[in-house]
Parts: structure tokens; sequence; C-alpha cells
């Protein structure tokens, strides 16, 4: 196939910017350890109020790093204790919904999960700064979706 | 022989062709390293 040399200038252009955008993400990816939210995990999305964590929900310490922050999602509301964290530990949310899609988005962070009946969604968040932080639901919910937000104090 | 003659093309001007991907590409390129920065920023 014979190509205009200017062709082969914007062919050589587009295939090596396609290389480097894939090359960027795909090593930012395995360097910060990016995985999906969730995972295997699942739950009788009747029986959420009674499963533990989610029979306890709210901010747990696990150990001097790690805390962890459980949480359900339901129309049209985040059902947790207070929600309070320490800035510069590692906080794992578990989140879960006991009737429809909701999501679990902190405003000005990368924690923006699906939250789906029946499964267990696992986000692991350093918060850097103190503040408080916006919590809400982006996925339509239903009537009272834009009702659906929270906050979480981070100390 | 003929369907050779049909693919030549060098004597196209594509100039302005190329200087429009190559602005596109820019723009493209641009807000791709933007958007990166502030995932990155996050």
């Amino acid at each position: 196939m014979h190509l205009h040399k200017f062709e082969k200038i914007w062919l050589i252009f587009g295939i090596v910017a396609l290389v480097v955008f894939l090359g960027v993400v795909g090593i930012t990816a395995f360097s910060h350890d990016h995985t999906p939210s969730g995972g295997m995990d699942t739950i009788d999305p009747e029986q959420v109020s009674v499963t533990a964590p989610f029979d306890n929900p709210g901010v747990h310490q696990l150990d001097d790093d790690t805390y962890e922050a459980v949480i359900i999602a339901k129309a049209f509301a985040y059902e947790a204790q207070e929600l309070r964290v320490p800035a510069g530990k590692e906080i794992i949310f578990k989140v879960t919904s006991t009737d429809v899609v909701h999501s679990f988005t902190i405003d000005d962070t990368k924690v923006n999960m699906m939250v789906i009946p029946g499964q267990i969604t696992t986000r692991k968040y350093t918060f850097s700064e103190p503040g408080t932080y916006l919590i809400l639901c982006n996925e339509y919910c239903g009537t009272g979706h834009h009702f659906m937000y929270s906050e979480i104090e981070v100390y | 022989m003929e369907k050779k003659q049909e693919h030549e093309h060098d004597h196209l001007d594509l100039r302005g062709t190329l200087f429009s991907v190559m602005v596109v590409g820019a723009i493209i390129v641009g807000m791709w390293v933007v958007v990166y920065l502030m995932y990155m920023g996050r």
C-alpha cells in the first residue's frame, strides 16, 4: 500500500499517541495498585442489617494505621454512625445497598463507587487533607435522588 | 499497472489536511494531559 508522506506522519502521530496514552495509564494503574471497586463479596440485600459488618455501620479502627468505614446505602440516605476519620490513615470503605443501585462518591477524591444490592463494594482511600467532604449519590436512584447526600469529616 | 496508478496520490497537496490533523491531535493530547493531571492531583 502506498501512502503519501503526510499520511505516514499523521498515522505515526496517532499510533505513538495511542501507545503513550495506554502505556501511561497502564503503568500508573499498576504502580498505584489500582483495582476496580468491589470484588466478589456478596450479601443478601434483605438481611443487610443483621449481617456483619453491616449490623454495626460506622467507622471502626482496625489497627494503628487502618480504619474501616461501613455504610449502608438506601433510598435516599447513607446509613452510618458519625463518619469521622483521620487524615493520613488508610480508610477501607465497605458499602452495600438494600434496595436499588446507588453510588458512593466522595467529592474532590478518587472515591467513586457503584453500590449494588447484593454486593459489597470496597475501596481503600487515604485522605491527605483534613476537612469536611461531601458524599453524594451519582446514580439516579429514584425521585429523592437529589436528597441523597451526606458528609464525612476528616480530622 | 492501472491499479497502481489509481492509488498514486503523491501529487496531492495535503498540507492543509496535515495541519488540521495536527491541530485536532494537539487538542486531544492537551486535554488528555489535563485530565490525567487532574486525576493524579486527587
